[in-house]
């Protein structure tokens, strides 16, 4: 054993490592003998009952421990993974079905769409009939009060043109003690009307 | 004034055991813990309803389960070494069972940091990859492991003593002394730093000065056991990913 001597000069300290005997040198760890073999040489006990215990354990490990732990781990993963299939066969059925939905989804919006443009078609259609028909019966209507209106101005007219006629024959006779023809008379006044 | 500080022990004394009985000591006692800390884990998880999620120690066993398919095995031998599987969640859990009691209290002893557990795994994974090239190579895994194919024929005589040298010997040596070495450092700095501390919380004079400073290796202390927390992890993962790739690559030469 080996002490360190410590001397304390003023503020100078200095050690010393001197080998050492006597009392207190084999407290430690129990076995101090100097005959005994170096530290670094491999014991026999221990190497056997390191290579025992180890042998064993390996063993076991191969042909009991591993095996029971592995199945039971691969059992968990296999049963995760099909877990995670089906899961994904589920996802991609709901998606299908949901694809499906929407295809049917736009094809009645489609029907719709179309009926309605149908509906809206035959209606604009019933709805010019309908005016076309107003429209003729207004302008029968109209071309047939024309018709009676000019009728009416006509006539009267004629009645202006014979009342005129019979004032400008009477008058004629007056200022030339005779009578002129009704067809002089007529045409004139005619003429006049007309201008 | 002369103050004795500090006690160095041999190293024999932190590394050796007494037998608890015949032949059995505390290394071995770990060794044997961490067979049957493994096997009891997996036995409980096994013995747990498979098809719920894992939990507790059913979602330990699993997740060590893949972290050696997908971490490793995938990673260096790629779906056909899924066999190797339980080879290397044995070698991964005992061996980090075995460095774990470095930190543990009261028997604060990684099993590895004695070269007897190391070189015994080292050379079992030295057989088993021997035994794999052989399995897939046939006689010819000689040749390959000593020129691997598309070697030059003037650089054949150079390649061929390396190759030799780094797969026959290297490979086992250096996976036993990183594996020991790395414990065995970290199991002494940890015994260093704990010494020390006593040492200055004991010391009998200048207690006043002494003291205070002993929180200095206190705090070092608790760093180096997290720091171990972290070293039994990857020493464990290290040596098992290195005995995944060397048989893959004894499985397959052309990687």
């Amino acid at each position: 054993m080996l002490a360190a001597v410590v001397h304390l000069e003023g503020t100078s300290v200095t050690v010393h490592l001197t080998p050492m005997e006597g009392e207190g040198s084999e407290e430690l760890a129990g076995v101090t003998d100097p005959k005994e073999p170096g530290p670094i040489i491999p014991e026999l006990k221990e190497l056997a009952w390191g290579a025992g215990s180890f042998i064993v354990f390996a063993l076991l490990m191969r042909f009991f421990l591993y095996p029971r732990l592995k199945k039971g781990m691969d059992a968990r993963y296999h049963g995760i993974r099909s877990a995670h299939e089906s899961a994904d066969a589920e996802r991609a059925a709901a998606r299908a079905e949901v694809a499906e939905y929407e295809a049917q989804l736009a094809a009645i919006k489609a029907e719709a769409a179309r009926k309605v443009d149908d509906a809206r078609a035959t209606l604009e259609a019933e709805r010019a009939a309908a005016m076309a028909d107003v429209n003729a019966e207004v302008s029968a209507q109209r071309s047939a009060a024309m018709a009676e209106a000019e009728a009416a101005k006509a006539a009267v007219r004629d009645q202006i043109a014979a009342a005129v006629g019979d004032v400008a024959g009477r008058a004629g006779e007056l200022a030339t003690g005779r009578r002129p023809s009704d067809d002089v008379v007529t045409r004139v006044v005619q003429e006049v009307m007309a201008r | 004034m002369i103050a004795e500080a500090f006690k160095f022990p041999l190293i024999n004394s932190i590394l050796r055991w007494k037998d608890l009985f015949t032949s059995f000591n505390k290394v071995a006692l770990i060794a044997v813990a961490a067979a049957v800390i493994g096997t009891v884990v997996f036995l409980l998880a096994g013995s747990k309803d498979a098809n719920t999620a894992p939990k507790g120690v059913r979602n330990l066993a699993e997740s060590s389960v893949e972290f050696i398919e997908n971490g490793i095995v995938m990673q260096t031998m790629g779906k056909d070494g899924l066999g190797w599987t339980p080879f290397l969640l044995s070698l991964f859990i005992f061996i980090y069972l075995c460095n774990a009691p470095g930190i543990i209290p009261v028997i604060y002893m990684p099993a590895t940091a004695r070269m007897a557990i190391p070189m015994f795994l080292a050379l079992l994974v030295w057989v088993v990859y021997m035994g794999v090239g052989f399995k897939h190579q046939g006689i010819k895994y000689l040749t390959h492991t000593i020129w691997p194919p598309g070697v030059p024929v003037a650089l054949k005589p150079l390649v061929g003593l390396i190759e030799l040298v780094s797969n026959y010997i290297v490979r086992p040596f250096s996976l036993t002394v990183r594996l020991f070495a790395n414990m065995l450092a970290g199991h002494i700095l940890l015994v260093v730093f704990a010494l020390l501390t006593q040492s200055l919380i004991t010391a009998e004079t200048m207690q006043a000065l002494l003291k205070p400073m002993m929180v200095l290796p206190l705090f070092m202390l608790i760093f180096l056991t997290a720091f171990e927390v972290l070293v039994a992890f990857l020493q464990a993962y290290i040596f098992t990913i290195l005995t995944a790739v060397y048989i893959g690559s004894s499985a397959h030469p052309e990687h």
